[in-house]
Order: structure tokens, then sequence, then C-alpha cells
């Protein structure tokens, strides 16, 4: 139910995780577990599709750093991403309100 | 290579295979995921996990391969691909158009035509070379099975298909050079 519900918002918590600054796919997993406190325990794999869809829409830039112990890709938010966050995150803010309000909580 | 790696690299060529089939392997992200594995089972590790249980958690914490490459084929389902499509039919109708005019006898140029069509538009990126075969090529036996009734005329679409797949295979190899460089 939690895995169903997660998927129409999980591009606002990935771009919401990369403003914190850049970060490889393994950490973006691991900070959205801990953040959540497990409850979005979605299997990671299927995150990789959505973190290149958000590259390819230009709202994240990636490049393979060659100066870590490893080869490896990192994912950092690009001014448009910036842009996209700030209005989902207003567009959630209100969503968000109105549920509140709605069920009395 | 550590104890547990047989099972991450098994895990890695069944997903492989998985994103084949749907023409969407890729060296990077394949090397992506090959990375998260490794991390996700030094992190078990760290946590007091032997290498055993910490394998077993960070394939099951991945998902099942074919699970992750629909979630791969979900995403990429782009405007581009419905395009390569739509350029596969238009350039099948107009060989079939040149054949079934009156006097023209080239058959070279049109089984040459086939293969290249195809062959070019899996080298450009249109996924799933059997498709795009199929949309080159249908055309001109479907015309000549109409006129004729031979039903060998369907060989023709081995003319496609090779070309898809040399198209699709030059591809993959010169994304594995970019990325091995």
């Amino acid at each position: 139910m939690i895995g169903e519900a997660l998927k129409g918002h999980l591009d606002l918590l990935l771009l919401s995780i990369l403003q914190g600054g850049p970060a490889h796919g393994y950490a973006i997993l691991c900070t959205l577990r801990e953040r959540s406190g497990g409850t979005f325990d979605l299997p990671e794999g299927t995150v990789y599709p959505a973190l290149h869809r958000l590259e390819h829409q230009g709202l994240l830039a990636s490049e393979w750093r060659e100066d870590l112990p490893h080869r490896r890709r990192m994912y950092r938010l690009t001014p448009a991403g910036q842009a996209e966050l700030a209005r989902r995150q207003e567009e959630w803010r209100r969503f968000s309100r109105a549920v509140e309000s709605t069920v009395g909580l | 290579m550590s104890p547990g790696s047989d099972r991450i690299q098994m895990y890695l060529r069944s997903l492989e295979r998985a994103l084949r089939r749907r023409g969407l392997a890729d060296p990077d992200d394949l090397a992506e995921m090959e990375d998260h594995l490794y991390e996700a089972v030094a992190a078990g590790l760290r946590g007091g996990l032997s290498q055993a249980e910490a394998v077993e958690q960070a394939l099951r914490r991945f998902g099942p391969a074919g699970r992750v490459a629909a979630a791969f084929d979900k995403e990429r389902s782009s405007a581009m691909q419905k395009i390569y499509l739509v350029l596969a039919v238009a350039s099948g109708l107009f060989i079939a158009y040149l054949d079934a005019r009156p006097g023209w006898d080239a058959t070279g140029i049109l089984a040459g035509g086939l293969l290249l069509s195809a062959g070019l538009l899996t080298l450009l990126g249109a996924r799933r070379p059997w498709l795009v075969a199929l949309a080159v090529g249908i055309w001109l036996p479907l015309h000549d099975l109409y006129t004729t009734h031979d039903i060998s005329m369907l060989l023709v679409l081995l003319f496609p298909l090779a070309g898809a797949y040399l198209g699709w295979a030059v591809r993959w190899g010169l994304r594995r050079v970019i990325h091995l460089a």
C-alpha cells in the first residue's frame, strides 16, 4: 500500500534528498530509508530508472567519478531540478494541509 | 572476488538478460547497479551480518531482476521509441511501394534497403530489434502474399531481422567500448 502511494511522490523524494548535495544511488536509497524510518522500503533497483528519467528530463545531472575508491556515478540537482523541487514542495504543502484539515488531524 | 560475489554476479547476469530482452541493457547502468549491490553487501557486513546474510539482504532489497527490468522498461517508453517505430513502418511501406511499381526488378536493392533501414534504426537507438524488423519488413511480403499467395515470400523478413540485430549489436559493442575506455 505504502509502496504504491510512494510511486506518485518518488520524484519529490529523490529531488529533496539531492537538495542536500550530490550523492550516488546507494547513498540516496539509504537516506530515503533512514529519513522515512524504514517506511519507504521499495525495491531499490526500481529507483535507478527513476533517477535516469529525472536526468533525461534535465532535473538531475550525473557524472562518473573516477577519483573515488571505485568508479561511481554521482547525481546532483540542476537549476531546473531546484525549481521543480520548489514547485513540488509547495504543491505538497497545499495538498497535505488540505488532507489534514479534511480528515481532522 | 569475495565470497558471495558469485551470487551477485549471477543476479547481474540475470538482470542483464532481462534488460537485453527489452533492448535496454546498458553497460553504465549495469556497472552502477553492481556498485550498489557491493556497497550494500559491505554495509551489511559492517552492520554485523555474515557474508551470506549480507548478500541475501542486498539482493532482497534490490528486488527481483524481472521487476527491476520492468521498471526500466516503464520509465523509458519514450516518445522517441514511437518515432523510431513510425519511421520503421514508413520505410517498410516505401520499399513495398517500390516493389509494387510495374517494371521494378531490383530485388538486391530492396533486400539491401530492408537490411539498411532496420539496421540504421536499431543503431540509432530503437529498442526491440525483432519489432523494428517486423515493422520494416512485413509490408513487402504482405503485398506479395496478397498477389501471389506464395508463403515463401515471408523469408524476406530475414533481411530486416539481420539488419536490426546487426545494428543493435554494433550499438551495444560501441557502448561497451565507450564504457571500458
